[in-house]
């Protein structure tokens, strides 16, 4: 028997989690999916033209603000019953393997509360924005003012790191899930808060120091926007390799 | 099947909890966990469980380090803890969810133990009442069909029909691959069921004997005068229960509670009686 990964053990603990963690996961989505369309609701509606662009600006601040709060949420409760001994027996006693149940955890947070985020974003969006320009085209052609759709407008292609910038927050509150015994979100956001305070300190001086006295001598415009986006990109994703591995640990030596 | 070698544990400095324990349990036995409050009992079994880490020893459960978690050991293994959480879904959805991790799940049994155990199958696990909850739970550790069972005092908030509902089970239950370890500190919940005694006091296994063996080397008796024979007494109505020597190899019933304080009281006494 492999007791570190057996795909049908995997199977049939996504199965059992759902049982528990899918009722919180469904009633934060028909929260996202209130939030959506109360937002739409009261920026579109009533309908009066002419509509423009820019009455659709709150979709960013939504899209990335509640985007990481809904994500976010999601990730800091997954391993949070952990931190309760009579919730915390049963499931460290489930025969699958901590690697398992790790990987359990990082499909609800990191891949099953992202895409459903995107997915139902996108078709709110989509709804609003097909049922307005059924609307104008009707009612008159002057209020057909041209509306970008959201993902063709914001190419998040433009800045690589954006890719893993959701894993790297789903990693770090997943972490906080397990690493807390209670109040997860608000110690790991304190947490988040104080780290990025002291890791900015240290860049910022660090640069002053560096950097003292020089003036660059090659400005081709592009200010090494390429390297320093991969660079970028590359210290993200390690780090939320090693939060992932931090959580793995975490988990591993969890005790009762 | 179990077998503990010099382990020491504590929760922090100043509360050690085992010192160089060592023992050995084997199969086709249900052994009585007993012990003072903070004893450690919990502590002990949760570290035959791997739900705690030792500072030092060695722990082989099953040729596993419980440490591990592996689910071949894990598989083998039924813990009932004491407190405990069950989801808000009916008892069949539990039995889908939880059933197919353990390969020798007798489903047939564990609709046998409810209907013993008079439990309503309809009702959602959340609504039950904590000795309900109890009773699927130890049902369904049963019907596991594990080869170690482990229950941490598995009769608090059981009724009086309930517990002897569960004695009878527990009987039943044993078969000679596996082994019961039952913890309790309301030793008369497990007359008649245990075979052999374990006893934690200040740190280390004060009693490590079957029921047999207590019976031989002991006597339990009462007695209307105490004299420098008995070992140990307590007063009743009618004189004395009194835990004595067993010179000439009475026949007398365990009475655990009685051996139970006489332990605690005179350790210094029976210890030579049991080397």
């Amino acid at each position: 028997m492999n007791n570190t990964f057996n795909l049908h053990r995997f199977n049939l603990l996504l199965k059992r989690q759902w049982l528990e963690f899918g009722k919180i996961f469904l009633i934060t989505l028909v929260v996202a999916v209130g939030v959506f369309v109360a937002f739409y609701g009261f920026t579109l509606f009533p309908l009066e033209g002419p509509i423009s662009a820019r009455r659709l600006n709150f979709r960013e601040p939504l899209f990335i603000g509640f985007g990481f709060l809904f994500i976010s949420v999601i990730a800091s409760s997954y391993f949070a019953h952990l931190g309760q001994k009579s919730k915390a027996v049963i499931d460290l006693m489930i025969p699958a393997s901590t690697f398992e149940k790790f990987l359990t955890g990082v499909f609800f947070t990191s891949i099953l509360s992202i895409l459903s985020f995107i997915l139902l974003f996108s078709v709110t969006d989509w709804a609003f924005i097909t049922y307005i320009q059924a609307q104008f085209k009707t009612v008159s052609s002057d209020h057909t003012e041209p509306i970008a759709y959201f993902f063709t407008k914001n190419k998040v292609s433009a800045f690589a790191p954006l890719y893993i910038v959701p894993f790297t927050v789903t990693s770090i509150f997943l972490l906080g899930s397990i690493y807390f015994n209670r109040f997860h979100y608000i110690k790991t956001a304190i947490s988040v808060m104080i780290f990025s305070g002291i890791w900015s300190y240290i860049v910022v001086k660090a640069t002053e120091k560096l950097l003292a006295g020089k003036m660059p001598i090659n400005n081709t415009g592009n200010n090494g926007k390429n390297s320093m986006e991969w660079l970028i990109f590359a210290i993200l994703s390690a780090l939320t390799l090693v939060v992932w591995v931090i959580t793995y640990v975490r988990l591993k030596e969890k005790e009762v | 099947m179990i077998k503990i070698d010099n382990l020491n544990f504590s929760y922090s400095k100043h509360r050690v909890l085992f010192k160089n324990i060592s023992m050995q349990l084997s199969n086709g036995h249900i052994y009585g966990l007993l012990g003072k409050n903070g004893a450690g009992k919990s502590t002990l079994l949760k570290n035959l469980a791997g739900l705690v880490y030792a500072q030092s020893g060695k722990i082989d459960v099953l040729g596993f380090d419980p440490a591990d978690r592996q689910p071949a050991m894990l598989q083998q293994l039924c813990f009932i803890p004491e407190e405990f959480h069950l989801p808000a879904i009916k008892i069949d959805s539990y039995v889908k969810a939880n059933a197919p991790f353990y390969p020798n799940f007798n489903h047939q049994y564990f609709a046998d133990l409810l209907k013993e155990f008079d439990i309503p199958v309809a009702q959602k696990l959340i609504d039950m009442s904590y000795g309900q909850k109890k009773k699927v739970i130890i049902s369904f550790g049963l019907a596991t069909n594990a080869k170690l069972v482990i229950m941490d005092e598995p009769t608090n908030g059981l009724d009086i029909p309930s517990k002897a509902q569960f004695r009878k089970i527990m009987a039943s239950a044993l078969t000679e691959d596996r082994c019961i370890i039952i913890s309790t500190h309301q030793v008369r919940d497990l007359d008649n069921l245990i075979d052999t005694v374990i006893m934690l006091d200040e740190n280390k296994i004060a009693l490590k004997a079957s029921v047999e063996e207590i019976t031989n080397k002991l006597c339990f008796k009462r007695l209307k005068e105490i004299d420098e024979t008995v070992i140990y007494a307590e007063p009743s109505l009618a004189g004395y229960h009194a835990v004595l020597a067993n010179y000439h190899q009475e026949d007398s019933k365990l009475d655990m509670e009685l051996l139970f304080n006489a332990v605690l009281a005179e350790k210094n006494k029976l210890k030579p009686i049991f080397n």
